[in-house]
């Protein structure tokens, strides 16, 4: 094999073509890369599909019992805007409002945090997911496009019974949501 | 990285050209990427505004801001204000339960004299001190409201519900009674219904954990604990933080909430000779 | 044969007996929480076998494994004794105690936390304390193989270190650093609140304290992994290493870049700025770099052993490889997964696809591919490499390796592919048990049925795998030749200095650590009143 006799050759044509190959896969490599990267930025961009944007904190020994999450501004809102604000607060083991209602076709945000733990909350179905740190707010951005009912499992482990933490996410039409607002200052449908 | 000739004695500009390109390649990278992160990509973001670019640069390296002030809605009925973490209850001292076990003389007609309950009031014997505390100070509030409670807890002090609450704890708690022979646990209590948002009765209760502010159920009366599933089913009760027993109990069946008290007011020994 | 035999089998058997409970745990973990068992009645025992399975795969099998070749390589490579015997031997000791006193609160029900800890849940403080201690054995490793590779530097001033030492220790210098992370947050927030000098944890500031290791532990994993593939296969297939150089820069790459990307685990999380979670995500693709130059790197090696079988044409080096060689076996296989595993990886790696798949299964799917399966099928490669130089016996017949290796990569395949797929239709991560009979999840219900068979086929190929080390204790006697390992086919004469040492590269990892680290750090540790009570699961202070 012409490569073995050339080991102690200095800059033999064997080490320049081998040199040369890695140099090679090396570019293409970084060039890779670049391209993985500037995807992700370039659709991120494109779909505004970023991580939240502010770091909020909260006080979390009485963020359940005053101020933005007590158990009455939980819930969805209609903004004067046209877009939907839901707060929501997770805790040992439900999700409150354990039911939450938006309407489809309309830009949403969603506020929440923990009273206690480090819980999670995904909408089965779509790409919604953050988490629940005690002691900051978490702030997504969403709009659904139909109509439907989603499950909204706690995704991260809370402890013993994290398994039972499901809620749930009904999204209903336009008319039915902004007919839903006019009645109730918070719209959930926990009750149902 | 360029792929050196590495079959000669390296010169000292060769190490040179090693020292500086790996530096300046990663220090090219941290700016590069810090200006994109930092800058550029928070400038396109589009549902959010800036006041300012160093706002914007600030938001997106993680500096804590607070949130708008908006008035929140303030619930239509008190709600409870108790704030309860695990160090208040650790060591409470030989007095302080001393001190409530003078006080616990008037909670004896209907909570017994040792705690054990005659009548369908709940036992406090062993109950978890969160709870006695968050209770009573919930009905010294209004946040929980019962006709025979509310009076007596009205001219409690601070100091006194700690008190009660350490001597309560202090009692021997009432073990879980579920021999072998005994139907089977009900699904509802073992393994909640997840589904529904429910996770299994020990997770928070004691069985399994105690989440602190969770009462210890075992051996309470079971029309006690069927009447409180209701109350919060109905809204009637409402000191639960954060909505957390309404949220369960709302999705339970009758016969689930039958099955629930049922298990739990399980006893050595039939009700007819208490 | 090597020296210090003892020691090094000590550290094997300690990696591969742990492991193998830890094993039967999974199995049953799968099991239990598929559809073909009724719902567990106490959740806990279930989160109490993640956390045990969890910490000991984690914490004690690949540092164990990592320390025990380390010390081989310190040797084989170095041709000098082993420099602080003693010392090793209580790093080794402290390994086993911590591990026990870790994996005893966690059996009795004290520590369900899972291994990845979770503040404010705090669980038993002998758990944390006893890995705690496990890492500070390890750190006695990392120190030792710097003092044998010093005082050889000394002995030969100038000379190339050989390729697996200068490998190795890198790994330990990435190690040492990684671990400080978890280190922070076990000594300042979690066990205070453990043994009750505290009641409140900084939740988000010990995600990112835990991040900090928790990404380039898993460099730290796969650092044997890599050098078996450039120091191992190529001996052991009767070829050549194609490039030196490459390899090390491979491996300088790792020591640098595997650090500051943490934050790529906490892209999810409130508390940490986006600026931050897209600079650890542009150096997240970075470090696909070297994985990319390995797989060309290897590839080349293995085509050079192919030609020198009599390999002929662009693809009939292939045929010709000793397929019939274990370790060809388990390189191959370790690489398919690693391509499955890595593609998985880069799309982990963006924020945008990373939201649809966070925290669901499949990114337990992801890391049993890439760790349980292409990493850890080449320790038992390492295994099987050494142990007739451990115990100067024959191993069993290569046809019982083989067949533990393909059960365990199909066994891999089987568990994780369709745990990949449940992820992407949103199974939430870490339930004791679901509710397929709701017609939202019933798509996932025969998936997790093929997971679970697969689990029940990688814990027979675990077993098989003990059987045959166990084996390798009761063979017949050989004389095995000295350990070598490959030979590059331009070996090097003289090195520059960035190649042939650390310093500086550590110096680019530190100051790596410092750029991306530093302010989401220093931002946390300034805020006040963000602190959570603790809340003690299973024991009190």
């Amino acid at each position: 094999m012409s490569q073995q006799q050339h080991t102690s050759d200095h800059g033999g044509q064997g080490s320049n073509v081998a040199k040369r190959a890695e140099q090679r896969w090396a570019f293409v490599a970084v060039l890779m890369l670049i391209l993985f990267v500037g995807l992700a930025a370039g659709a991120g961009i494109h779909y505004m599909v970023m991580p939240q944007a502010r770091v909020e904190t909260t006080d979390p020994r009485t963020v359940a019992i005053t101020g933005e999450f007590v158990e009455s501004n939980l819930g969805s809102v209609a903004e004067p805007d046209g877009s939907v604000t839901v707060r929501a607060l997770g805790q040992r083991y439900s999700f409150t409002p354990s039911c939450i209602v938006v309407p489809a076709q309309t830009p949403v945000r969603l506020r929440a945090t923990s009273a206690d733990v480090i819980h999670g909350i995904l909408i089965e179905g779509t790409n919604v997911n953050t988490m629940l740190i005690p002691g900051y707010v978490s702030s997504i951005t969403m709009q659904f496009r139909e109509s439907g009912e989603h499950l909204m499992p706690c995704q991260e482990f809370c402890s013993v019974g994290h398994e039972g933490m499901w809620g749930k996410v009904r999204v209903i039409d336009k008319a039915a949501f902004t007919a839903a607002a006019a009645k109730a200052k918070r719209v959930t449908c926990a009750e149902q | 990285m360029n792929d050196e000739h590495i079959s000669s004695e390296p010169t000292a500009s060769q190490e040179l050209v090693w020292r500086l390109s790996s530096i300046g390649i990663t220090g090219l990278l941290v700016i590069l990427t810090a200006a994109v992160g930092l800058i550029l990509l928070p400038l396109l973001q589009r549902d959010v505004t800036y006041s300012s670019l160093w706002d914007a640069i600030c938001s997106a390296a993680g500096v804590r801001q607070l949130s708008a002030d908006e008035p929140a809605i303030a619930p239509a009925f008190k709600t409870s204000q108790a704030v309860l973490t695990s160090d208040m209850f650790r060591n409470p001292g030989a007095q302080s339960i001393g001190r409530g076990a003078t006080l616990g003389q008037r909670c004896a007609i209907c909570h017994g004299p040792s705690g054990v309950s005659r009548a369908d009031s709940p036992n406090l014997a062993g109950q978890y001190a969160a709870v006695i505390y968050k209770e009573l100070l919930d009905f010294r509030s209004g946040a929980r409201v019962n006709s025979v409670m509310s009076p007596f807890a009205e001219g409690l002090s601070d100091q006194d519900i700690a008190d009660l609450a350490a001597y309560y704890a202090y009692l021997p708690r009432l073990p879980g009674f579920h021999p072998p022979t005994q139907t089977s646990i009900p699904r509802i209590v073992i393994n909640g219904a997840p589904m529904r948002g429910i996770a299994s009765c020990g997770s928070c209760h004691g069985g399994l954990d105690n989440k602190l502010g969770s009462p210890w159920l075992e051996q309470q009366p079971e029309p006690y604990i069927q009447s409180q599933l209701q109350a919060f089913a109905s809204r009637e009760r409402h000191n639960d933080i954060g909505q957390q027993m309404r949220n369960i109990a709302r999705q339970m069946t009758p016969e689930e909430m039958a099955d629930a008290a049922r298990y739990y007011a399980s006893q050595p020994f039939s009700s007819s000779t208490q | 044969m090597l020296n210090n035999r003892q020691l090094i089998l000590g550290h094997f058997w300690l990696a591969f007996a742990l492991f193998t409970v830890a094993l039967v745990l999974g199995a049953w973990q799968m099991w239990v929480r598929s559809p073909l068992l009724p719902w567990v009645s106490d959740p806990e025992l279930y989160y109490r076998a993640v956390t045990a399975h969890g910490t000991v795969m984690a914490y004690v099998l690949p540092t164990l494994v990592a320390m025990g070749f380390g010390y081989a390589i310190s040797q084989a490579a170095l041709q000098q004794s082993l420099i602080g015997v003693r010392w090793a031997w209580l790093g080794l000791i402290l390994v086993a105690v911590g591990s026990v006193m870790a994996v005893i609160p966690v059996a009795l029900g004290r520590a369900s936390v899972l291994y990845t800890f979770y503040p404010p849940l705090v669980g038993s403080a002998f758990y944390y304390i006893g890995v705690v201690l496990a890492v500070v054995g390890s750190w006695i490793w990392v120190a030792l193989l710097s003092v044998n590779l010093y005082a050889w530097k000394r002995e030969h001033p100038g000379a190339p270190v050989p390729f697996a030492m200068f490998a190795i220790v890198a790994g330990a210098y990435l190690w040492a650093w990684t671990s400080v992370g978890a280190a922070l947050e076990l000594l300042f927030q979690i066990i205070p609140a453990a043994v009750g000098l505290t009641s409140t944890i900084d939740a988000g500031l010990s995600r990112v304290y835990f991040s900090w290791t928790l990404h380039a532990i898993v460099y730290f994993w796969l650092i044997p992994t890599y050098i078996a593939f450039y120091t191992i296969f190529p001996r052991a297939i009767g070829g050549k290493l194609y490039s030196d150089t490459m390899g090390r820069i491979a491996f300088i790459l790792f020591l640098v870049v595997a650090m500051p990307i943490g934050i790529h685990h906490t892209f999810a999380d409130p508390q940490i700025g986006a600026g931050f979670k897209f600079i650890h995500s542009a150096f997240t693709a970075l470090v696909s770099l070297p994985t990319l130059l390995t797989v060309f790197t290897i590839c080349a090696s293995a085509e050079i052993a192919g030609r020198l079988h009599g390999g002929r044409g662009p693809f009939g080096w292939i045929a010709a490889l000793p397929w019939g060689n274990p370790i060809m076996l388990a390189t191959a296989l370790s690489f398919v997964m690693l391509g499955f595993g890595g593609a998985g990886g880069l799309i982990n790696m963006s924020y945008q696809l990373n939201t649809s798949i966070h925290n669901t299964q499949w990114i337990t799917g992801h890391f049993h591919l890439i760790f349980g399966g292409a990493i850890v099928i080449m320790y038992f490669a390492i295994a099987y490499d050494l142990w007739p130089h451990l115990t100067g016996r024959a191993l069993p017949r290569e046809g019982l390796m083989r067949l533990q290796l393909w059960l365990w990569t199909v066994g891999m395949i089987i568990t994780t592919f369709p745990w990949h797929y449940v992820g992407i239709l949103g199974m939430p991560r870490r339930m004791a048990y679901y509710d397929y009979s709701n017609p939202l999840l019933a798509a996932q219900a025969p998936w997790v049925d093929i997971s679970t068979v697969g689990a029940l086929i990688i814990l027979i190929s675990g077993l098989l795998f003990i059987f045959i080390l166990v084996e390798g204790h009761r063979g017949s006697a050989i004389d095995v030749s000295k350990y070598q390992f490959s030979t590059a086919v331009h070996p090097p004469v003289a090195l520059p200095g960035a190649l042939n040492g650390l310093g500086l590269w550590v110096a680019l990892m530190i100051g790596l650590t410092v750029t991306n680290y530093g302010f989401p750090i220093v931002e946390l540790l300034a805020r006040t009143g963000v602190a959570v009570p603790a809340v003690y699961v299973g024991s009190q202070p």
